[in-house]
C-alpha cells in the first residue's frame, strides 16, 4: 500500500513537471486580443458579423484605403487615381512589385474579380458597385472604372476588399455563396494573414511578409475567444490578453479602474435615434400613427424637451457620445454641430406647443381638436440600454404634456411594425421607436440615404421624403470635392434637422481596454486624435505601429512555474492520504470477528 | 416478461423523443426569424437577405419547413449551421467530448462525494457534523450553477490565481508533447468540475442521507448489529447497497438539470462544449444548430433514464415480479 502511495504522489509530480514548459512560444511577440464573438466563416461572400470584419480588415486591403488620421482615401492596392473630367470614368494606378502574402503578383486582374464577381454576389458588398458600369484592365497595373453615373464613393467609399483572384476565382459562384469556407492560410494583402481558425478558440494571424508598408512588430495576432464579455474582462485583468476590443458599457468605468489597464472611449460611425413615423398618404395609404407625430411643432418640442446628455448619463453610462444631428462625430471630413441642435430647453418645448395650440388636458396631456400628444413608444427587449432610454424620453416628455407609452417588443416585431406593407406599399404601424444604424468608415452616404425617398422600401424607417433633400443627396454624391461636398452634407444636415425624422440621441461608442504594461505605442486613430486603438473594422494600419514594451515582453515569456504543480502536488497529498486512512481502517478491520450469516 | 418489459420502455421512450422534435422545432421558431437583423444593415440588400432566407428555407410555409425538418431529423441529416455554415453533426461531434469529459468527471465526483457525505452523516444523525454537512448541501443545492461558478474565478483565479479563469487550454500555447497538453486541460477543468460537482453534490448527498437514515432503522440492520458485527461493517456491506438504489435513479433523471446548468458554466467557464454551442446559438438563433444540440440533449435524458429503469429492473427484485 505505501507502495501505491508513492505512484499516486509520483504521477501528480510527472503530471504536474510536464505541464511546467512554457510552450514553443518562447521569444515569440504576440498580440492577443479577446473578443466574446467571433467571426462565422470568415468568407466575405456570406459573413455579415462585425468580428469578421475586424478580421478582413487586417488581412485584406482596399483599392484605396482609409487615412487613420481622418479616414480620407489614401493609398491601398492602388497608388494613385485620376478623375476624368465627366466625373464618369475613374482611372487606378496600382503600385508596381505588390505581392499577396503567397508571393503571387498583386495585379489589375485581381481588382477586376473583386469587384465584378465577388462584390455583386456577396451579402454585404454589393451596393458599393451599383454605380460601375464596366470595368477595364489596360495592364496588370491599371484599372479603369466607368461609371453609369458620377459617384463620389468609388473614390474613398468603395468599401471592397481586394481579394486574389488566384485563389477565391476557382471555386464556383455557387459554392462561394453556400458553404464554402476558405481554406488557411487566407492569403491576404494586409500587415497580418490569418493562419488559423479553430472554431470557439483562437484565430492566429502572422505577419504578412510582403506587406507594402512597415513590418508589424509583433510577430503574431491572436484573436481568442472567450465565452461572453466578462470573462474577456476577466482575461485582460489576469493579463491572459492584451487588449479587450469591445467592453460592456456597464463594466467600462470598473475597467478603467484596474491596474495596468487603461480604457479608449471613441466615437463610432453608429448612433441611437428616436424616429417618428412621416409615412405620408402616398407613400403609405395604409400607414397607422397618430397624426400628432407628423407635425414638425410636435417634434421639434419634443426635440427641445429630451435632455440627451441626461440619457447619455443614465442610460449609457456616459460611455457613448451626444448626438447632434445625422452624422456622427466619427465622420471628421463632412461632421459639422448643425445650428439647430435642440439644447436642452423645456420652457421653449412648452412655448412652441401652446403657439401651435396644443392645450393640457385634465391629465395633463396636450391635445388640438382630435389630436392628442400621446404616442406608442416602441423599442427593443435585447437593448436594456434602449429601453432605458424609451423610459427616460417619457419621463422628460411628461414635463411638456406629451405622453410616451413605452412598448417594449422583440427584435421581430419591432422589424415587423416598421417594414410591413399592404396592398403592394409601406404600411407602417407605430408612432414612435428608439433604435440604431451603423454607417461606412468615410462616406457618409449609408447615412444620409436613410432619409431619402428611395429608401423607402428599403432601409429607410422614417419614411420621410423631401425633394430637395433628395437632390442634395443626389449632388453630394456625385460630388469628388471633398470641400464642396460637406457644404453639400450640412445643408442636407440643416434640413433633417429642421424636419426632424430623427432625434439622434446618441452617438455609440467603441469602448476598448488594453493592458499598458504589455502594449506600447497606442495611438488614438480612425479619426485622430480622439479615434479606437486598432482602427475596428476600417484598417489594418494600427497593427503595424503598436508594439510590446522591451521590458514587459521579456518578463511575460519568462513563464515561471506553473500553478498547476501546486495544485497537483496537493491533489497527490491527498490522494496518498485518503489511501493511508483506508489502509489503516482495513489493517484495523481485519481484527474483528467474522460475519455470522442469519 | 423481459422482452415486453423493455419494448414497452423502449417505445415510450421513442414516444417521448418525437414529442421532444416536435415541440423543439415550434419552440425555437418562436425566436423569431435569423435574418431580422441582416434589414438593420443598410449594406444588406433586400435580394440577398431574400436570397439567404431561400437558402435557409425560411422561405417556406411553417409547415413546409416542419415537414424537412422531420424528415432530415429521419435521416439524421441534422443540417448545416446557419452561422458557421459547417454540418451541425460535426460541431457537435467537436463539441460533444469536452462535454462528456466535464459532465463525466463532475458527476462521478458528485456521486461519489455525495454518497460519501450522505452516509456518514446518517450514521451522525443529529450530531454537529450531521447539520453541519447538512447545511453545507443544502447551500450548494440551492445556490445557482452560476453564481457558484462566478464565486469559484473570483477565488480561485482573481483573488488568489493560482487556476486558469476558463478556456480548455492556454490560449495559442504550443504543447511539446501530449502529456503537456493533457496537463494543460487538466489545470483548466479544475474549476469548471469543481463547479459542476458543487452543483450536483447537494442533491446526491440528501438522497443518500435520507436513504440511509431509513435503511438504517431497518430490523435487519438491527439484527445484523445484534450478530456482533461491528458498526462500519454493517453500513459499509449492509445499509450502504440498499440505500444507494434511489441514488441511481436520481443520477439519471439528473442528467437534465446537468444539461441546463451546462449552459452557463460552459460560458461563464468559455469551455467548448455543448453548452456554449447552445448559447452561441440562441444569440444567433441559429436553428438547425439549437435543434440539433437540443435532440442530442432530449437523446441523453431519455437514454439515462431508460438506463436507469434497467438498472432499477436489475437490481431490484420488486421491479421484475411487478
Amino acid at each position: 500500500m505505501r507502495r501505491l502511495c508513492a505512484l499516486a504522489v509520483g504521477a501528480a509530480l510527472a503530471f504536474a513537471l510536464a505541464a511546467a514548459p512554457a510552450g514553443a512560444q518562447e521569444g515569440k511577440k504576440v498580440f492577443r486580443i479577446g473578443w466574446g464573438q467571433e467571426p462565422q466563416t470568415l468568407n466575405p461572400f456570406i459573413d455579415e458579423d462585425e468580428e469578421d470584419f475586424v478580421v478582413w480588415s487586417i488581412n485584406w486591403r482596399l483599392l484605396a484605403d482609409f487615412s487613420t488620421k481622418d479616414l480620407g482615401p489614401v493609398p491601398g492596392i492602388a497608388q494613385s487615381w485620376q478623375v476624368a473630367p465627366d466625373k464618369k470614368t475613374v482611372t487606378f494606378k496600382l503600385f508596381a512589385n505588390q505581392k499577396w502574402s503567397d508571393g503571387q503578383p498583386i495585379t489589375s486582374a485581381d481588382v477586376k474579380y473583386s469587384l465584378e464577381t465577388f462584390a455583386p454576389n456577396s451579402l454585404l458588398f454589393g451596393s458599393y458597385v451599383d454605380a460601375i458600369a464596366s470595368i477595364d484592365t489596360p495592364d496588370p497595373l491599371t484599372v479603369v472604372l466607368h461609371l453609369k453615373s458620377p459617384d463620389a464613393r468609388i473614390v474613398g467609399g468603395l468599401f471592397v476588399y481586394i481579394l486574389p483572384e488566384h485563389v477565391w476565382g476557382k471555386q464556383s459562384v455557387k459554392s462561394l455563396t453556400g458553404s464554402y469556407k476558405p481554406k488557411m492560410p487566407l492569403v491576404g494583402s494586409g500587415p497580418y494573414v490569418v493562419t488559423q481558425f479553430q472554431r470557439g478558440r483562437i484565430i492566429r494571424m502572422e505577419r504578412n511578409p510582403y506587406y507594402r508598408g512597415p513590418k508589424g512588430r509583433f510577430d503574431e495576432v491572436q484573436l481568442i475567444k472567450y465565452g461572453n464579455a466578462d470573462a474577456v474582462e476577466r482575461a485582460l485583468r489576469l493579463g491572459e490578453i492584451d487588449f479587450d476590443r469591445e467592453v460592456d458599457p456597464s463594466a467600462f468605468a470598473r475597467v478603467g479602474k484596474q491596474r495596468n489597464i487603461k480604457t479608449i472611449q471613441a466615437p463610432s460611425p453608429s448612433f441611437t435615434q428616436l424616429a417618428f413615423n412621416l409615412c405620408n398618404e402616398r407613400n403609405c395609404p395604409d400607414a397607422k400613427f397618430n397624426p400628432g407625430v407628423q407635425d414638425s411643432v410636435v417634434r421639434q418640442a419634443i426635440a427641445y424637451a429630451v435632455d440627451r446628455n441626461r440619457i447619455n448619463q443614465i442610460a449609457n453610462r456616459s460611455t457613448s457620445f451626444v448626438g447632434h444631428g445625422l452624422l456622427p462625430q466619427f465622420y471628421k471630413s463632412f461632421y459639422a454641430k448643425p445650428a439647430d441642435d435642440y439644447p436642452y430647453d423645456v420652457a421653449k418645448a412648452n412655448q412652441l406647443l401652446d403657439a401651435a395650440g396644443y392645450a393640457r388636458g385634465g391629465d395633463g396631456i396636450r391635445a388640438k381638436g382630435d389630436t392628442k400628444l400621446s404616442f406608442d413608444l416602441a423599442v427593443r427587449t435585447e437593448s436594456p440600454f434602449n429601453i432605458q432610454a424609451a423610459r427616460l424620453v417619457a419621463e422628460m416628455a411628461k414635463r411638456i404634456g406629451v405622453e410616451f407609452k413605452v412598448q417594449i417588443m422583440s427584435v421581430d416585431k419591432l422589424t415587423e411594425i416598421t417594414t410591413q406593407k399592404k396592398r403592394g406599399k409601406m404600411a407602417p404601424d407605430f408612432d414612435t421607436f428608439i433604435w440604431g444604424w451603423g454607417g461606412d468608415p468615410y462616406d457618409p452616404s449609408l447615412l444620409l440615404n436613410l432619409l431619402t425617398t428611395k429608401a423607402i422600401g428599403g432601409s429607410s424607417d422614417s419614411f420621410y421624403s423631401n425633394p430637395e433633400y433628395d437632390r442634395l443627396y443626389e449632388e453630394q454624391a456625385s460630388e469628388f470635392d471633398p470641400a464642396k461636398r460637406k457644404q453639400l452634407v450640412s445643408q442636407m444636415i440643416a434640413i433633417s434637422q429642421r424636419d426632424l425624422p430623427y432625434l439622434v440621441l446618441t452617438v455609440d461608442p467603441v469602448l476598448q481596454a488594453y493592458r499598458s504594461d504589455r502594449l506600447a505605442n497606442v495611438q488614438r486613430l480612425c479619426p485622430a486624435p480622439n479615434g479606437d486603438a486598432i482602427c475596428e473594422q476600417v484598417t489594418g494600419a494600427p497593427f503595424t505601429t503598436l508594439s510590446p514594451p522591451l521590458a514587459a515582453a521579456a518578463a511575460k515569456d519568462e513563464g515561471g512555474g506553473s500553478p498547476l504543480v501546486f495544485v497537483l502536488i496537493g491533489i497527490g497529498v491527498l490522494i496518498a492520504a485518503v489511501l493511508a486512512f483506508t489502509l489503516r481502517r482495513r489493517r484495523k478491520s481485519a481484527d474483528e470477528p467474522v460475519e455470522l450469516e442469519v | 416478461m423481459t422482452f415486453r418489459w423493455l419494448a414497452g420502455k423502449l417505445a415510450a421512450a421513442l414516444l417521448t423523443l418525437v414529442f421532444v422534435l416536435i415541440f423543439n422545432f415550434f419552440l425555437f421558431r418562436v425566436m423569431g426569424d435569423p435574418t431580422t437583423q441582416l434589414a438593420r444593415l443598410p449594406r444588406a440588400a433586400p435580394e440577398e437577405i431574400a436570397s439567404l432566407r431561400h437558402s435557409y428555407g425560411l422561405d417556406k410555409p411553417l409547415l413546409g419547413q416542419f415537414a424537412d425538418y422531420m424528415g432530415d431529423t429521419v435521416t439524421l441529416d441534422l443540417g448545416i449551421s446557419q452561422r458557421t455554415r459547417e454540418p451541425v453533426w460535426n460541431e457537435i461531434a467537436h463539441a460533444l467530448p469536452w462535454t462528456l469529459l466535464l459532465v463525466g468527471i463532475g458527476t462521478v465526483l458528485s456521486v461519489l462525494i455525495g454518497a460519501w457525505l450522505g452516509v456518514i452523516a446518517a450514521t451522525r444523525r443529529g450530531t454537529r457534523s450531521d447539520s453541519g454537512l447538512l447545511g453545507f448541501s443544502l447551500f450548494t443545492y440551492a445556490a445557482p450553477e452560476y453564481w457558484l461558478g462566478i464565486l469559484l474565478i473570483l477565488v480561485f483565479a482573481v483573488a488568489i490565481p493560482i487556476l486558469p479563469a476558463g478556456q480548455q487550454v492556454t490560449p495559442g500555447k504550443e504543447f511539446d508533447s501530449w502529456l503537456a497538453h493533457a496537463a494543460d486541460v487538466a489545470e483548466h477543468l479544475i474549476l469548471p468540475v469543481a463547479t459542476v460537482t458543487l452543483m450536483l453534490l447537494g442533491q446526491f448527498f440528501l438522497i443518500m442521507r435520507s436513504s440511509m437514515v431509513d435503511v438504517l432503522t431497518e430490523d435487519f440492520i438491527t439484527v445484523k448489529r445484534a450478530t456482533g458485527l461491528p458498526w462500519e461493517r454493517v453500513v459499509r456491506r449492509h445499509a450502504v447497497p440498499n440505500a444507494l438504489l434511489p441514488l441511481v435513479t436520481i443520477s439519471a433523471i439528473q442528467l437534465g438539470a446537468v444539461v441546463g446548468g451546462l449552459i452557463t458554466i460552459e460560458t461563464i467557464f468559455s469551455w467548448p462544449g455543448l453548452g456554449e454551442l447552445t448559447y452561441t446559438a440562441i444569440n444567433d438563433k441559429d436553428f438547425p444548430m439549437l435543434e440539433g444540440t437540443f435532440l442530442v440533449y432530449s437523446v441523453g435524458v431519455i437514454a439515462a433514464n431508460v438506463l436507469a429503469d434497467c438498472l432499477y429492473f436489475g437490481l431490484d427484485p420488486r421491479v421484475q415480479t411487478a
